[in-house]
């Protein structure tokens, strides 16, 4: 329009000049100039009405009638607040830039309110998401925000009425009304968030009032506490009985409550929660959701009188001992938790002592094994000659047993490790791999079982050939396992060959670190074995136990299980498989036999005492077939190597876990 | 709900602007076309304001030899004492403000060849475009006995209003209770077609206040006419008509109402059936092109022969011949026919100056009539050009008369209508 | 233009399957870009425009006594009534006959060329008393949609409007012979409760009065 003003104007004044000609003026005024021709009003582009605010407010703007009345006669609200507008972030808009269907003033059909938030913030981003100022860079939140919205329950179609969603932008927000960043219209949108949330969910907006949340916001005004949407976030609201909803909810107890999700994590509650299910406690399952309250409120579900109760809803048949459970005991709170801290500080103890003296041990082994090989010391195999005679180590039943409780074990550590690094990607993926928690609690209940019925048939085994040789039994005999005092002195010995101050000693059948390995899983056995058992059946726990106990069952479980895990997979592989002399393994425990050189080597008081006394022969055998020898080094490579995939992620859970 | 789209947009905003650029080169090239304007009526006045109001950087000069209008339509008010005289006549000046030239002057012929006009005062134009707008003239020998001087002295024919219509006006005033007006309504085609019957109500109008027993009769050339049956309802409501005391008697040709003959010194009409005595007579004439249509060599027959879509003459390129003159069926010989046609000559004049082929032309006429107190009627027409058959045809389901039997505050309105229609087509054309 | 994708098409019958679907496409492209100029053919809306002078004064500034002025009218409001007349759903003298003449489109440029008007008004003789009375009563029931006193607006144009027009209007709304715009009956309806008879003489002497 500006040139077609602009050229009648040029043709006016040169007509003017040329004193040619006069428009008659004579009688008649014209309309003012400042209101512009009425084509100006339209858009020159688009041929729509502009329509100014100040047009719009001059109804909607009147105080005097904030109501109105619809063609049926029903009053209708108009009134929109101007000052409000002016001031929100909107506050530049048209009017009809988001009420798009009003094109005409006064409306000539009672108009439809279609505001199409959507498409305008989603065009606006895109729009000016490159723009050098940043004017726009919050639109970026808000188009994420729309992205949650619209995965939402809120955005599906209503049950009942196809033809709307649930609910939609402005039946939260109000568009007149959306404060900048840190303003006072933001805060009291805060503050009345549980009111427009209850104009559909009433029955939780009243549940809610009775809460500590509600009262804090409701009566007293206070920002800090939460509203609906701190628990149930803003946009992505998934409907309550959704297992989304209930990870979500509880995740977003912690942005305040962070100490109590903290404690809760290290529960087994949290454990399950944190991988992604809900099939144990969550917050409000114990503190109830809209309801939550003190303990000491008598209403409320987490008071003494209404605890027991509370446990009841998933165990069933909890008792009194129960109550004594800690659910957000922390092992490291020595005040309010000395039990747990004193085992906790016991149990790390214990792991550092044991990693540290066999880690310093294996360094140091190695470090003398690579001295004398460099020196050209030490057992080196001709490799010229292959070894044709071996020695029978192992009998079928012991290399059983070791395969079993090796894969059982393994089994036990994936399964239960996820729990304790649950904060970790790769439990989740376990877990889901698996089939979900409750699969995974059978499969490691089921390992447990299996490792533990083996290591009482061991037991019964070697307690039955003890009683059949009870006259003869040599109890240090040199095939015991029972450790002596040259155990102590070989240790002693060995050190000092580590250190270059005298040979290397020399071993009889079993050496001290293969006791160690032998008799290490009698503490463990009762360790986690009972813990395990304590968790397995917490409600016949109960019966006889605090529900305290729990609590010291989980955090031992744990720690022993740690302790197993990482010793079997760095120490013991050393020791069998990666000390230089046996590098890259050992495939014994599976063939049962050893090359004689070898045995001769390594338990060579042993191989001494046979020659003596002339039973060397009967240990014997030939060199394991082919068929044989390829099968136990699959074996034996593939458990090595989920040993050490078991033995990363360990320690991944280790190195990134959550204070 | 109107979808005003863009593409209309830029059309009305190109139209308007045009209104500007058009005249822009004209400016710039220096190169300033003349038109000439023969005739002072509605179709030359419009024609000149609007080709001024078009493209300013046109000279306009308009020669009409009579120094003020005086407007025909509205006249028969005149002759009820509804309104005086003076009241239809207007100034030049209006159309001087847009920049036209008027002069005061006899156009004695127009060269079509030399592109220039001459005049009686022995001056000559030059043109780019001529239009020539002169009205009717009168076939004064159709009606034996009446001529031109009669008609001054004692049978006005009032068809040009002014002194004639003074005549008849000062006749009726003067005519004893109980007189006898006739009207000698011409044969088709005339000018202002509704126009004897509005005058025989607006005569009659007058005579129902003043002289109560006083009769009009209209001798008609034609068994119709224009508006006939709105007519009929108001001369039946106001005059009683049908009855055998009805102040208004029409006599079609059928019934003898066709006049060969004038016998002034008695007043009496002589038809072919039967003879009229009156004691007014108004003789309307059958009609024909005006005298400079004739001396401009624009007449075939009776009426000018044109290029409907432009009104140029078929006959002479760049002359252009608009209103009563022309030869425009199916539209009217009509005030707001002759300004209607102004504006598409005028367009097509412009379009050419600017070497672009004229627009579509599109025509709209309409004509309200005074029947008595408180009853107007119209008749609205809205034209385009029939290509097919280069005749200017109503568009089919558009216009048309007046209701039958409408409200009296229909018919009211149309009275203040009327009245509204003069005056904005006397602005439009000269103000 | 209607000639030319006829021609198209008839060249298309003769030959293969896919090539006809070719050409076919052309053909509606062609049409596609051709039919706002094939719709544009015809008078101009300039030239429509000022077939309505001759009543309504030149580009629509009617020098009165009783045509309604439509220069400067909104556009839409032209469109809206010129539809009505056409469809005879306002109480008409004449309007109807001619409105009957044309198209939406042809409303459409006319609206556009009298929206790009400014609108001269003309003095007309009203009653100061009722002048001023109606100016109360304006502000009280009408301002709301008849913004700035009634200048030309979404709500039609009333401020210096021809006074007989207006009257020949609110007789029509209130004998019921055109139908009220929503709201305006309760508003007039008020103003008439407050004001009585004088009411509405008062409100069209206020808007007579602005010259």
């Amino acid at each position: 329009m500006p040139s077609r003003i602009a050229s009648t104007g040029v043709v006016c004044l040169l007509a003017a000049l040329l004193g040619s000609i006069i428009v008659p003026v004579a009688a008649a005024t014209t309309t003012d100039a400042d209101q512009g021709l009425m084509i100006d009003h339209f858009d020159p582009e688009t041929g729509k009405r502009i329509i100014p605010n100040e047009r719009c407010l001059i109804c909607h703007g009147d105080d005097q009638q904030k109501t109105d009345v619809r063609d049926d006669g029903s009053p209708v609200q108009i009134f929109v607040h101007r000052e409000q507008i002016e001031s929100s972030v909107h506050g530049s808009l048209q009017c009809t830039s988001c009420h798009v269907t009003i094109d005409r003033v006064p409306h000539r059909e009672a108009p439809a309110v279609i505001v199409g938030c959507v498409e305008c913030h989603r065009e606006t981003w895109a729009e000016h998401k490159d723009d050098p100022d940043g004017e726009y860079e919050r639109l970026a939140v808000v188009n994420e925000q729309i992205d949650s919205y619209l995965q939402s329950i809120h955005a599906q179609p209503h049950a009942l009425d196809q033809s709307h969603t649930n609910a939609t932008c402005y039946d939260c927000h109000q568009g007149h009304n959306v404060g900048e960043l840190g303003s006072i219209q933001r805060a009291e949108f805060r503050l009345n968030n549980p009111e427009v949330c209850g104009d559909c969910h009433e029955a939780q907006l009243d549940e809610y009032r009775t809460s500590t949340h509600g009262k804090l916001v409701l009566e007293d005004g206070d920002s800090d506490a939460a509203v609906c949407s701190d628990c149930h976030t803003t946009h992505d609201i998934a409907p309550a009985e959704t297992d989304k909803a209930k990870l979500a909810i509880t995740q977003n107890c912690g942005n305040c409550h962070e100490a109590a999700q903290r404690t809760y994590f290290k529960s087994y509650h949290g454990q399950v929660h944190r991988l992604g299910y809900t099939d144990a406690a969550k917050c409000h399952d114990c503190h109830g959701g809209h309801l939550v309250k003190g303990e000491d409120d008598p209403t409320s579900e987490i008071h003494a009188d209404n605890r027991l109760e509370n446990c009841r809803n998933c165990h069933e048949e909890a008792n009194e001992n129960f109550l004594s459970f800690w659910p957000h005991g922390d092992a490291h709170d020595r005040e309010n938790y000395p039990e747990l801290w004193g085992f906790r500080v016991f149990m790390e103890i214990l792991i550092f002592a044991v990693m540290a003296f066999f880690w310093v041990h294996v360094l140091l082994w190695l470090f003398r094994e690579l001295m004398d090989r460099s020196q050209g010391k030490g057992f080196v195999e001709d490799l010229s000659k292959p070894d044709l005679v071996y020695f029978r180590r192992f009998p079928v039943v012991w290399r059983w047993i070791h395969f079993l409780f090796a894969i059982a074990t393994m089994v036990l550590i994936l399964t239960g490790t996820t729990l304790l690094f649950s904060h970790t990607a790769w439990a989740k993926a376990v877990v889901e791999f698996l089939g979900g928690i409750r699969m995974e609690g059978i499969i490691h209940r089921t390992a447990a079982v299996i490792w533990l019925s083996i290591f009482i048939a061991h037991l019964a085994i070697a307690t039955s050939n003890i009683w059949r040789k009870r006259k003869t039994f040599e109890w240090f005999g040199s095939t015991s396992m029972v450790p002596s005092m040259k155990d102590f002195c070989d240790l002693r010995d060995m050190f000092k060959w580590f250190l270059g101050r005298g040979p290397r000693p020399q071993f009889s059948h079993w050496t001290y670190w293969q006791k160690f390995d032998y008799w290490a899983p009698f503490w463990g056995a009762t360790v986690i074995g009972i813990s395990g058992l304590i968790l397995f059946m917490p409600d016949k726990t109960s019966l006889i136990l605090p529900g305290w106990t729990f609590n010291i069952a989980n955090l031992v479980h744990a720690e022993e299980a740690l302790l197993a895990a990482i010793f079997l997979n760095s120490v013991h592989f050393f020791n069998v498989h990666f000390r230089p002399e046996r590098f890259p393994m050992s495939t014994a425990i599976f063939t049962g036999v050893i090359p004689i050189d070898e045995f001769k080597h390594d338990h060579r008081l042993e191989y001494e005492r046979l020659v003596e006394a002339g039973e060397l022969d009967k240990h014997l055998v030939h060199r394991p077939s082919r068929r044989m020898s390829l099968a136990a080094s699959f074996i034996t490579t593939v458990l090595i190597m989920a040993g050490l995939a078991l033995l990363t992620l360990v320690l991944i859970g280790l190195v990134t876990l959550p204070r | 709900m109107t979808d005003l789209t863009r593409r209309t947009f830029i059309e009305a905003a190109g139209g308007v602007t045009a209104l500007g650029t058009l005249g822009f080169p004209s400016l710039v090239l220096g190169a300033t076309r003349r038109v000439v304007v023969i005739g002072g009526g509605v179709g030359g006045c419009t024609a000149a304001k609007y080709l001024r109001k078009l493209d300013p950087a046109i000279s306009v000069t308009l020669i009409e030899s009579k120094p003020t209008y005086t407007s025909c339509f509205m006249s028969n008010e005149v002759l009820s004492g509804e309104r005086t005289l003076d009241t239809l006549v207007f100034s030049y000046d209006g159309l001087r403000r847009y920049g036209v030239e008027v002069v005061q002057d006899t156009v004695v012929g127009v060269d079509p060849v030399a592109k220039n006009v001459q005049t009686a005062g022995g001056n000559s134009f030059g043109y780019d475009a001529c239009i020539v707008s002169p009205g009717v003239g009168f076939k004064w020998d159709a009606i034996a006995g009446y001529g031109e001087q009669i008609a001054n002295e004692s049978i006005p024919h009032a068809w040009y209003a002014g002194p004639q219509t003074q005549l008849l006006r000062d006749q009726i005033e003067a005519m004893p209770e109980g007189g006898h007006v006739i009207i000698v309504a011409p044969p088709n085609p005339f000018k202002c077609p509704p126009g004897p019957y509005e005058r025989a109500s607006q005569i009659a109008m007058y005579c129902k206040h003043h002289k109560p027993r006083a009769k009009v009769s209209i001798l008609d050339a034609k068994d119709a006419f224009s508006k006939q049956g709105l007519y009929t309802e108001g001369w039946t409501k106001l005059y009683g008509y049908g009855t055998d005391d009805s102040m208004i008697q029409w006599v079609s040709a059928a019934e003898g109402g066709a006049v060969e003959e004038l016998d002034a010194s008695t007043r009496t009409l002589i038809g072919l059936v039967e003879d009229f005595q009156a004691d007014v007579i108004n003789i309307i004439p059958p009609q024909k092109a005006g005298a400079i249509a004739f001396a401009a060599d624009l007449v075939e027959g009776d009426w000018c022969p044109v290029d409907k879509r432009t009104f140029e003459s078929s006959r002479h390129k760049g002359i252009y011949v608009l209103g009563d003159a022309s030869s425009a069926s199916r539209m009217p010989k009509s005030a707001y026919a002759a300004n209607s046609q102004a504006k598409v000559a005028v367009a097509a004049i412009v379009a050419g100056f600017h070497d672009r082929a004229p627009d579509d032309p599109t025509f709209v006429n309409t004509c309200y009539s005074v029947v008595g107190e408180d009853f107007g009627i119209s008749v609205a027409a809205v034209y385009s050009l029939d290509a097919a058959t280069n005749m200017i045809e109503p568009i089919p389901g558009s216009g048309g008369v007046s209701p039958a039997n409408a409200s009296p505050e229909i018919r009211k309105r149309e009275v203040s209508y009327a009245h509204s229609w003069f005056k904005n087509v006397i602005n439009d054309m000269m103000e | 233009m209607k000639n030319n994708q006829s021609v198209i098409a008839a060249t298309a019958v003769p030959i293969g399957l896919s090539a006809r679907l070719h050409i076919l496409s052309l053909a509606i492209i062609a049409m596609l870009v051709l039919a706002p100029a094939w719709v544009c053919a015809g008078p101009s809306g300039q030239a429509m425009s000022f077939t309505c002078a001759g009543c309504h004064g030149t580009d629509g500034s009617s020098v009165g006594p009783s045509m309604p002025a439509i220069a400067g009218m909104d556009p839409e409001v032209f469109v809206d009534a010129m539809k009505a007349y056409r469809e005879d759903k306002r109480n008409a003298t004449i309007m109807n006959r001619i409105a009957k003449a044309y198209t939406d489109e042809q409303f459409q440029e006319m609206a556009w060329f009298f929206a790009s008007q400014r609108l001269r008004l003309f003095p007309q003789p009203y009653d100061t008393v009722l002048a001023e009375r109606g100016a109360e009563l304006h502000d009280d029931y009408c301002e709301k949609c008849h913004e700035q006193g009634g200048r030309p607006g979404d709500a039609g144009t009333l401020a210096g409007q021809w006074m007989p027009y207006l009257h020949f209007t609110m007789e029509d709304f209130l004998n019921g012979k055109r139908k009220w715009p929503r709201k305006m009956q309760r508003k007039v309806d008020a103003a008439i409760e407050e004001a009585g008879d004088d009411a509405i003489p008062a409100l069209i002497n206020y808007y007579g009065s602005q010259q």
